[in-house]
């Protein structure tokens, strides 16, 4: 359905009483922002609730998880203060906190003069209500609470806590939502279903439903609230739900006979509680009937109310009929689209259990991560900046970027922890052995909200010297200064050269960025989720996605420059050309029963990274006869297999490599170093957004992130 | 929770007002003999209501037959129904004056009031009435800890108008305010009332009687009060709870029996069971079932009970909320609504169907279910129910569950109540 603007509801009418200041922002963002205080199981469930609902849900707030983020989106500060800082607008907090912790958690939002508080708590000792009304009434906040089921808006489709999905706007044209309607005012949870869905059930709308609290002790009253919906244009009756207990009514009754202006519109009073015995304690704190009590009972409560001219009811059926007679019968929709939404809504499936990354989208032939597409990051961004990508959802500026470079190549200065190499091991296997092995990368801390990405920047300065290490080239690093650029770095790291030749290090950084991740499902992205799922440690996490890269998960581009080179030496040796080496080559192979590697996709049939850099080694004159043949392969491979096998990113990696004369390894060493960025970015998201231990289905997941955008210029 | 005189009495003591002296607590008229008593003293029942005074629950006594026949006719005694089962014996005071001051929370402000009055030891709602200038009325919107020094004084000399420029007795007013005041935030009470605070001949300020009721939801933080009065856990005010009460509040919920647990059934009237939701409808459940009983079946139709079934209650726990209503006897039907905000449907109906499994399982009696079931997770609670009913039809047979709210629930409770009263025709004609 087509909701109202939200300036133009009864949140913002609301709103507007505590801090007028704030509803310019509203109208101009068209979103009333709001926090969820307390993330145990009921505050994790109803963030999710209300923002599927369409609430705009700004952060979670809870001690000690700041940097956390909740439905993998929802960010968490480890105070409302922190919160506000960087969100400045919000209008609306729901808290959720045990009774032992309420009253410092609303003292600390009414102090940052957030205009709408919902407390939701039960059991709040009344000492500890009374300090919260105090500070409430100092800052003018609209406190609604404690122990209430929460508020709900459908014309704007917000709500604030806990009420489910069942109420019904005005309905002006199909689909559309109106503001008009009878507002409903409710000391129980229950009872505001039960009359909202009374009334709907003969076509009348609500424009707002407001749960007061159950508790003797609470905020907004319906004697501040009546007036305050009624003053709102767009409500033609208020409905108020009272019960036994208490004398919010008599007092409601008071001050109409007191002062009849502000409660200009007419009123219907369902009271609860006629057949209840005395003396006894029916649940709700407000609802005990002390004998000998002069007010809080039924007949007290209706005698108030009927004297100020409020028709008091007992029942559904009386309530629907007095509510017809009050509004001439008029109707707010067809009844028939109030069934149809509610059927609509219990006759859905339950939905498909799914988690959500917010790190890299993978459709077929399109990887973006954070929104930018791959091949634009391939020719846009450095290695760093990627992983500030990858870590962050944002592109680093200039000098965040300055300090990654220094944080990573003083990384790389330091001597690599001393591992052994048994005879013939996987470099995948050395690599992982550094990892765990390394005493400064253990040793650097990865907290506060930028640890986690100075942790990955430093753990790619590592790689660059484990390698440098394994592949004998450490004495290149020793000229290297805090003005080095990490790209010339990693160039001597993997080349051993001195003289760092920029289009050669341009290239191989490209190929390095073109492999850093691709989402969740890849066997070394889900190794390292499992030990992030289970606490494992940082170290640890990345060493086993490193470990499980292999010649069967990317390892193809090393196997995959042999071929190429395999069918160079062909042509060059018998003479012939470099296509009908290749077919030869490729059928020889075929005979042999040995796979061509770097062909075909599980995703992709035009992999997304292939041209991108394809284009740049032919750009930078590096392209050479490798090149030319992964681009022929694929129909060479159809000529003799009648199979269509795309070349994918290991096969043009490989090809690539061998033209640039490098070892045939390399290729996997390059897949592996862009790789440790994206393992590292999803050790991180694991433990900010997921529960320990949980079990991991990874067909389940959904990209949550950010939306296509294009890359800066 | 209500204290009893002599505990709310060693709160006061433990923040420096003075009673006077407790001599013991006797439960029979023998009990006496193992008490040293000066006379004159005062004996007072020991109960949890108000009036026991008016019901002639407090004598003063001069000697040990005096003692021994007030302390027989006051442990005889049934006060507004509930027996008294223990009295009080303390020192009787001369009285120069009686006062009356007490604190609350305003029920229409919310902030604490303190309220005295130098017409003491009387029915202080009446003097509110006939003589309101005659009560001191002030709030403390701040809600401090402790009361400000030039407060009390004020108190202190209001109290005393009467005597003259008296500062000894001021200064010892005001410190028995002060403390009125500081019992009543440190200890967490609902009330803290002193009704008479007496002026002895001697000069003397004294908490003559004293009540506290306390805030229940705060209990938790009280254990230094709850060891001052050797109780482990919250007791229940007034009446005791009767076995279903008790057996619904080890399993986590609130239940109250509308009926006496021994009232004989009426053969012609319908019994309805209410598993209702949370106890807001809880209560309003109960009026829907007698208006719908009087409009429609004659006044043929009584409701058994009032309970608290939301909050998110486990499937034991909903479970077992059937079974209590299953295993009495008088319960004809059950009416179930369900409106999941906190609570699941999910977890409801898994709870109402173990429920039925159970019983069939072990042959016990199966009650009829009438409902309806809306909001959080239902979808999953449909497919549960669905799936269960294939699997079991013998065993849920008697169990009728809508889903969704095509129907309001008032024609819900009126159609099971239809097929209550057809049961019970069916049940009538076997026979």
């Amino acid at each position: 359905m087509e909701r109202i603007p939200v300036h133009k509801g009864m949140l913002c009418h609301l709103i507007r009483y505590s801090r007028p200041d704030l509803v310019g922002t509203i109208e101009r963002t068209g979103q009333i922002q709001s926090i969820v205080v307390g993330l145990g199981r009921q505050g994790m469930k109803h963030a999710g609730l209300m923002r599927d609902f369409g609430t705009t849900v700004t952060a979670g707030i809870a001690p000690d998880r700041g940097g956390q983020r909740i439905h993998e989106i929802i960010p968490v500060y480890d105070s409302v203060s922190e919160c506000l800082r960087e969100n400045p607008d919000i209008a609306c907090a729901s808290i959720w906190r045990h009774y032992t912790t309420a009253r410092d958690a609303a003292l600390e939002i009414i102090e940052a003069g957030i205009p709408i508080v919902v407390l939701i708590t039960e059991f709040i000792p009344r000492r500890d209500v009374r300090d919260i009304l105090h500070a409430a009434r100092k800052r003018n906040i609209v406190l609604i609470g404690g122990n209430t089921p929460g508020i709900i808006f459908p014309p704007e489709g917000i709500k604030i806590g806990m009420l489910p999905d069942v109420f019904y706007p005005e309905e002006p044209a199909p689909r559309k939502a109106g503001p008009s309607g009878v507002t409903v005012i409710s000391r129980s949870g229950a009872i505001l279903y039960h009359m909202s869905e009374g009334l709907a059930s003969a076509g009348i709308a609500q424009n707002a439903v407001l749960g007061v609290g159950g508790d003797g002790v609470i905020g907004s009253t319906f004697r501040q609230l009546v007036p305050m919906a009624m003053e709102y244009e767009h409500t033609d009756l208020v409905v108020i739900a009272g019960e036994i207990g208490g004398s919010q009514e008599e007092l409601l009754a008071q001050d109409i006979q007191a002062n009849p202006a502000q409660y200009p519109k007419p009123m219907i009073a369902l009271i609860s509680g006629a057949h209840a015995p005395e003396g006894k304690t029916m649940g709700h704190a407000g609802a005990i009937v002390s004998p000998g009590q002069e007010y809080g009972t039924f007949q007290s409560k209706k005698k108030a109310l009927e004297e100020a001219g409020v028709p008091v009811v007992n029942s559904q059926y009386d309530l629907i009929r007095v509510a017809k007679e009050k509004l001439v019968n008029k109707t707010y929709f067809q009844v028939s689209s109030y069934y149809e939404a509610m059927r609509r809504k219990w006759e859905t499936p339950p939905a498909k259990p799914e988690w959500g990354t917010i790190i890299t989208k993978i459709e077929p032939n399109n990887i973006s991560i954070s929104g930018y597409r791959l091949d634009e990051i391939i020719l846009n961004a450095s290695l760093l900046e990627t992983a500030h990508l990858l870590v962050k959802t944002e592109l680093p500026s200039d000098e965040i970027l300055l300090q990654h470079n220094r944080t990573a190549v003083n990384a790389a200065c330091q001597p690599a922890p001393d591992i052994e190499r048994i005879e013939g091991e996987d470099v995948s296997q050395t690599l992982a052995k550094c990892f765990l092995s390394d005493r400064a990368l253990a040793g650097f801390s990865r907290s506060g909200t930028d640890g986690p990405v100075n942790k990955t920047v430093y753990a790619l300065g590592r790689f660059a010297r484990y390698l440098a290490g394994i592949l004998g080239h450490e004495n290149v690093l020793d000229q290297a200064g805090p003005d080095t650029s990490f790209t010339s770095v990693i160039y001597g790291a993997l080349t051993g050269e001195r003289d760092t030749d920029p289009d050669r290090t341009r290239l191989i950084e490209a190929m390095i960025t073109a492999s850093v991740d691709h989402g969740v499902t890849p066997p070394s992205a889900q190794a390292t989720l499992i030990a992030a799922s289970a606490r494992s440690s940082y170290e640890m996490s990345v060493a086993v996605g490193v470990g499980a890269i292999t010649d069967v998960h990317g390892g193809a581009g090393s196997k995959a420059a042999g071929f190429f080179r395999q069918c160079v030496s062909k042509s060059s040796a018998e003479k012939i050309d470099l296509e009908t080496a290749t077919r030869l080559t490729v059928e020889d192979c075929m005979r042999q029963g040995r796979r061509i590697e770097g062909l075909g996709h599980r995703v992709h049939t035009q992999d997304p990274r292939r041209d991108v850099l394809w284009n740049l080694s032919e750009s930078f004159g590096l392209a050479g006869p490798c090149v030319k043949i992964s681009k022929l392969i694929t129909g060479i491979f159809h000529q003799v297999r009648a199979i269509h096998l795309p070349i994918n990113v290991d096969g043009v990696i490989g090809a690539i490599v061998a033209d640039l004369g490098l070892p045939e390894d390399l290729a996997k060493v390059l897949f592996i170093f862009g790789r440790v960025a994206g393992l590292s970015a999803h050790y991180f998201e694991e433990i900010a957004s997921q529960a320990p231990m949980r079990s991991i289905s990874f067909a389940e997941a959904v990209y949550k992130g950010r939306k296509d955008r294009s890359f800066p210029k | 929770m209500r204290l009893y005189e002599h505990e709310a009495k060693k709160i006061f003591n433990s923040v420096g007002l003075k009673t006077p002296r407790q001599i013991g607590l006797i439960r029979t008229p023998a009990d006496l003999n193992n008490l040293e008593i000066s006379f004159p003293a005062m004996l007072k029942a020991m109960t949890l209501i108000g009036g026991r005074g008016k019901a002639g629950g407090i004598r003063k006594v001069n000697n040990m037959t005096e003692a021994r026949t007030a302390a027989g006719e006051i442990l005889d005694m049934t006060i507004k129904g509930y027996p008294v089962e223990a009295a009080l014996v303390e020192q009787a005071v001369s009285e120069r004056a009686a006062f009356y001051a007490g604190i609350t929370t305003n029920p229409a402000t919310f902030n604490v009031i303190l309220m005295a009055s130098a017409e003491g030891g009387v029915n202080i709602e009446q003097v509110a009435l006939e003589n309101p200038e005659a009560i001191l009325r002030k709030e403390f919107p701040d809600n401090a800890m402790e009361m400000k020094e030039p407060d009390a004084l004020e108190f202190a000399r209001f109290l005393i108008r009467g005597f003259g420029d008296d500062r000894d007795l001021a200064a010892k007013l005001k410190t028995l305010i002060a403390g009125l005041y500081s019992a009543y935030q440190k200890f967490d009470c609902r009330i803290a009332e002193i009704n008479p605070v007496i002026v002895t001949a001697e000069g003397d300020a004294i908490a003559a009687d004293a009540k506290i009721v306390l805030d229940d939801n705060a209990l938790y933080r009280q254990k230094t009060l709850m060891d001052m009065i050797g109780i482990a856990e919250a007791r229940h005010d007034v009446s005791e709870l009767t076995r279903d009460e008790a057996r619904a509040r080890d399993a986590g919920f609130t239940y109250v029996d509308l009926l006496h647990e021994d009232a004989p059934k009426d053969p012609d009237k319908l019994y309805v069971g209410l598993v209702p939701g949370g106890a807001g409808y809880g209560i309003f459940s109960i009026d829907e079932t007698v208006n719908i009983g009087d409009w429609f079946f004659d006044g043929r139709v009584v409701p058994v009970n009032f309970m608290d079934s939301g909050g998110g209650p486990s499937q034991a726990g909903v479970a077992e909320m059937f079974h209590l209503l299953m295993d009495k006897e008088i319960v004809d039907i059950i009416i179930t609504s369900r409106f999941g905000g906190i609570s699941s449907c999910d977890v409801f109906i898994k709870g109402l169907i173990q429920c039925f499994r159970d019983r069939f399982r072990r042959g016990d009696r199966i009650v009829p279910v009438y409902g309806r079931m809306v909001g959080t997770d239902l979808p999953s609670a449909k497919t549960f129910l669905e799936r269960a009913k294939r699997e079991t039809p013998d065993q849920l047979k008697d169990m009728t569950i809508i889903v969704g709210n095509q129907k309001i629930m008032a024609d819900v409770i009126r159609e099971g109540i239809v097929l209550g009263f057809e049961r019970m025709e069916t049940k009538g004609a076997g026979r």
